[in-house]
């Protein structure tokens, strides 16, 4: 194969990798938290995309018209925005129901997710056509033999390991992180440490909507559109993907998002006549994943005591 | 004095932590044997081993002269073997009768055009069912026989425990494990409790019972042999009396001395 | 709690009474045409269970169908007839009569599956548009009898089921959930893209047609006009009658009581002897042989099948019938199916935002009152038995 296909094939990789990996961080930090797997997290996504869509919008029709001001507001409405959607849905939703049976979460968050979806599709104008999304970045390309290295992909690349990075280092280096990491380890011993584990919680689901928002941004960008049910989709995959590093575990959602990605870009390579099947291909690793390894690539603490 | 339970060099670790550690013990046939130990010293995980709950990492479970070791939990129970669980895990939605009914899943019928279709024989076998749990029901407290269609949740704890143990019974099994069946309850409850699987016993000559127990007063009561467990292993066995007064077993429940 | 069992049987009366008035109210909601008086009944309904729900009106009723269960499945039968009888002529209702029969079988094969066993499955839908493409392909394609169509459709989407079951066997929890999700997208997707079964337009469904009487023509009987959807009425209500009939038997056999053993408590059950593959796998297929042999009559009852009508979202739909009425009740499922079904058919203005609304109400259900509308009671083998 041409190198430069090759390479675009890698950077397609690269940037689905970083999105689904985006994504599966959000359900990791949820999970290690709460021990819940808050289902509407890929909605949340599409209503931090829609979110800065419609800021877009706005600041169109205030003349703002920019190219980086506007992206950076877009982005700091739409984390604004998911951020306190997450606290809301954590307020408001889970921690009502963490001494219900965990069967009563699944179901509630499924049924948030369906209500956000619903309420995009209807509530935003047109929203059950996919909108068109601005293109933000700078789109000089360094052409390097077959492949067009696109500035706007690098720069989202960048930002978006940046954004691991820096979630790392809030979780390693901060005082917050460190509480996160507490409460996630042993709920009682942090409480007893004098932690507010309410505040605690409220902040780790702020933190995961706002990776959701940024992800959705990211895929607008790339795909210069978005849709109603991307989030969905993302949300499936990128729980899948969180499951394959083993719940709980951030480098594991890492990797498992860019797992899944190479997978798709690979079934993709290999089967290019039904590049319209990547999806189907994308679940039906999912339910082979789940058939083969139950509980992700690394084991899930036990936590049933008999 | 044939042995019906025997483990040999039974080793069981999670993670780094190890919870049985080689453990040879074996169990009498037709005797009450009590397992006792601190905290953490392996007694309900020994259970769960042999039960089929957990696998073994290393070492052999033979029952009855069958090795059970790899064996799956409703195969191990079809070979004799029934249990209560330290934390009472009855169906609290169903009623006394459905939960001692789980526990008879081996002597009724469960194919599905007799369930379906043969209703008339299924009515047949429903009675007898009830009459069998009754009479189990009767011993333990006959107040509970007119509520055996009530839910379990509405039950006290001494109540339920009873039905516990009446679910691991209604199949007369070979081996009875009982995990701290006295937790949770009061000294004239634990008074009860005692009568009530001294009178099991009675009803049922061939049955050998393990009870793993903290209350020691249950243990010297009703017990023919004590096996002590600490850190997995065993340190002492004997009856009751002179485990009791061993500088290990001493040591083991209360420190270094 | 006394123990009814050795108490007189409950009165026929409360449940009766119930159904008579269901049914009137039913009829009214069905006849009414304006929107406002649509709403006004529908505020009626909802200030009458509210308020009788807090008297002891409720618990007599639930107790009287729950005892009563011969009579007042022979008076519902009764009732579904007079309904039809009022609208003989109506075709949109008669439309709905037979789209609830049917969402309901659905509904009830998911509750051997999710109510029963405790096996999830957010691919309900799907299940059910595989006996709508089936039907689709076997009445276009093949010469086989429509009847027949009906219990191979079944077999076709319990066939594809059994795929899933090795990750359904192995995953718990929230893993389990995220098999069937991923199917639901995977076979809406696959449809959408595959043009074999017609993409995103989807395919004709001929109608049915049982040795020679075809169901698709009117009837008149000397001045009185039947609409042809008269005649699936009568073969969905046999389904229906059957399948309540079957899970009543299930639910009250020691299958049952398997069933309720390893939704509760796996690890126990096991230790008891359950073999809990075996009992998860005949509740998940025969659970998926139901919503496809509905899904097939559906198919042929409304002459197409498109994959738009089969996606995720309707999976949550009957999902949330369970929730909304009561899990593992079946006199639940079947009101939850009708207030599903007929609320935003009546109300055009939120026929959109169905989804919404449903998934926003079991929020609120799982939040206050997660029993659902109509509890699960206590399993009696026998009604109105006593030792």
């Amino acid at each position: 194969m041409d190198a430069g296909l090759l390479a675009q094939y890698v950077m397609n990789g690269l940037m689905l990798g970083t999105m689904y990996a985006l994504v599966a961080v959000g359900f990791t930090l949820f999970f290690g938290v709460l021990d819940v797997i808050k289902f509407s997290h890929g909605d949340v996504l599409t209503v931090g995309g829609f979110t800065a869509l419609a800021t877009f919008v706005g600041l169109g029709a205030l003349g703002i018209k920019s190219s980086p001001f506007v992206l950076l507001i877009m982005l700091i409405v739409a984390i604004v925005v998911t951020a306190a959607l997450g606290m809301l849905i954590a307020r408001y939703l889970v921690l009502p129901l963490r001494t219900a049976p965990p069967l009563n979460t699944l179901l509630a968050t499924l049924m948030l997710g369906t209500v956000l979806r619903e309420a995009v599709r209807l509530f935003y104008p047109q929203g059950a056509n996919p909108k068109s999304f601005p293109a933000l970045l700078p789109t000089d390309a360094l052409t390097l033999g077959q492949f067009n290295l696109r500035l706007d992909n690098v720069l989202m690349l960048a930002a978006g390991a940046g954004v691991i990075v820096g979630l790392q280092l809030i979780l390693n280096r901060t005082k917050l992180g460190l509480a996160i990491r507490a409460v996630a380890q042993d709920e009682e011993t942090a409480r007893s440490m004098g932690i507010n584990y309410t505040a605690i919680v409220l902040v780790t689901f702020a933190l995961g909507s706002a990776l959701a928002a940024f992800a959705g941004i990211m895929n607008g960008l790339y795909y210069n559109e978005i849709n109603f049910g991307t989030g969905l989709l993302l949300g499936v995959i990128g729980f899948a993907a969180a499951i394959v590093g083993g719940l709980g575990s951030i480098y594991g959602a890492i990797l498992g998002g860019f797992l899944f990605a190479a997978l798709q870009i690979i079934g993709a390579v290999m089967l290019p006549f039904a590049s319209a099947y990547k999806d189907v291909f994308a679940f039906a690793v999912v339910i082979a994943l789940m058939a083969w390894r139950p509980t992700g690539l690394i084991r899930e603490k036990i936590s049933e005591r008999v | 004095m044939t042995t019906l339970l025997e483990t040999r060099g039974l080793t069981k670790n999670f993670g780094g932590v190890v919870a049985l550690d080689h453990l040879d013990l074996s169990v009498a046939s037709n005797t009450i044997v009590g397992l006792i130990g601190p905290n953490g010293s392996g007694k309900t995980t020994f259970f769960n081993v042999v039960t089929g709950i957990y696998n073994v990492d290393t070492g052999v479970v033979v029952f009855d002269g069958t090795d059970i070791t790899r064996a799956a939990s409703p195969t191990i129970h079809r070979t004799g073997i029934s249990r209560t669980f330290q934390r009472s895990r009855l169906s609290l939605p169903l009623s006394i009768f459905d939960n001692i009914m789980i526990g008879n899943h081996t002597r009724l019928t469960q194919g599905i055009w007799f369930n379906l279709m043969r209703r008339r024989a299924f009515m047949r076998e429903f009675e007898a069912s009830y009459l069998a749990a009754r009479r189990l029901v009767e011993v333990f407290e006959p107040r509970l026989v007119e509520r055996m269609f009530d839910p379990v949740a509405g039950l006290a704890m001494i109540d339920r425990r009873r039905i516990e143990i009446c679910r691991a019974m209604i199949n007369q099994p070979k081996l009875l494990l009982l995990d701290e069946p006295s937790a949770g309850m009061t000294h004239e409850e634990t008074t009860a409790l005692m009568d009530d699987i001294l009178q099991v016993r009675a009803l049922n000559q061939h049955l050998t019972i393990v009870i793993v127990e903290h209350e020691m007063s249950i243990i010297e009561r009703i017990t023919d042999h004590c096996v002590v467990l600490n850190f997995g292993r065993k340190i002492a066995e004997g009856p009751y009396r002179q485990v009791a007064t061993d500088a290990q077993v001493q040591e083991a429940y209360l420190g270094v001395t | 709690m006394r123990d009814t069992a050795h108490g007189p049987v409950a009165p026929l009366l409360p449940g009766a009474a119930a159904l008579a008035i269901a049914t009137v109210y039913l009829i009214a909601l069905l006849a009414v045409e304006t929107q406002s008086l649509i709403i006004g009944l529908l505020m009626l309904a909802i200030v009458t269970v509210l308020g009788v729900s807090r008297t002891g009106l409720w618990a007599s009723v639930s107790r009287s169908f729950s005892e009563r269960e011969d009579a007042l499945g022979l008076l519902s039968i009764v009732a579904a007839f007079a309904v039809v009888a009022f609208f003989h002529d109506h075709h949109f209702v008669l439309l709905l009569v037979v789209t609830i029969l049917l969402y309901t079988i659905a509904a009830l094969g998911l509750t051997i599956q999710f109510g029963y066993a405790g096996v999830m499955n957010f691919a309900g839908a799907s299940f059910f548009g595989i006996g709508a493409y089936t039907a689709a392909v076997l009445n276009t394609q093949t010469a086989v009898p429509h009847l027949l169509v009906l219990p191979i459709g079944g077999l076709v989407a319990a066939l594809i089921g059994s795929l899933l079951l090795l990750p359904v066997l192995r995953t718990r929890g929230h893993y389990a959930a995220v098999v069937t999700i991923a199917f639901a997208l995977l076979f809406k997707t696959f449809l959408e893209v595959n043009d074999g079964l017609g993409g995103p337009q989807g395919l004709q469904v001929p109608g049915m047609n049982i040795l020679g009487w075809s169901l698709n023509d009117n009837m008149t009987f000397g001045g009185f006009e039947l609409s042809f959807y008269a005649n699936y009425f009568a073969v969905s209500m046999v389904m229906s009658i059957g399948t309540f009939v079957l899970l009543r038997r299930l639910d009250r056999s020691w299958i049952g009581l398997n069933f309720d053993a390893l939704r509760l408590d796996e690890t126990a059950a096991g230790c008891f002897g359950i073999d809990i593959a075996r009992w998860k796998i005949i509740a998940f297929t025969f659970g998926n042989f139901l919503i496809g042999a509905a899904g097939a009559l559906f198919g042929m009852v409304g002459g197409f099948v498109a994959p738009n009508n089969y996606t995720f979202a309707d999976s949550l739909i009957l999902v949330s019938i369970l929730l909304l009425g009561g899990i593992g009740n079946a006199w639940g499922v079947a009101v939850a199916t009708i207030i599903v079904v007929v609320v935003p058919e009546k109300l055009q203005t939120i026929q959109e935002y169905r989804f919404l609304l449903y998934a926003s109400l079991v929020i609120i259900v799982l939040l206050f009152r997660p029993e659902g509308l109509l509890p699960r009671p206590v399993r009696r083998y026998f009604a109105g038995w006593r030792p």
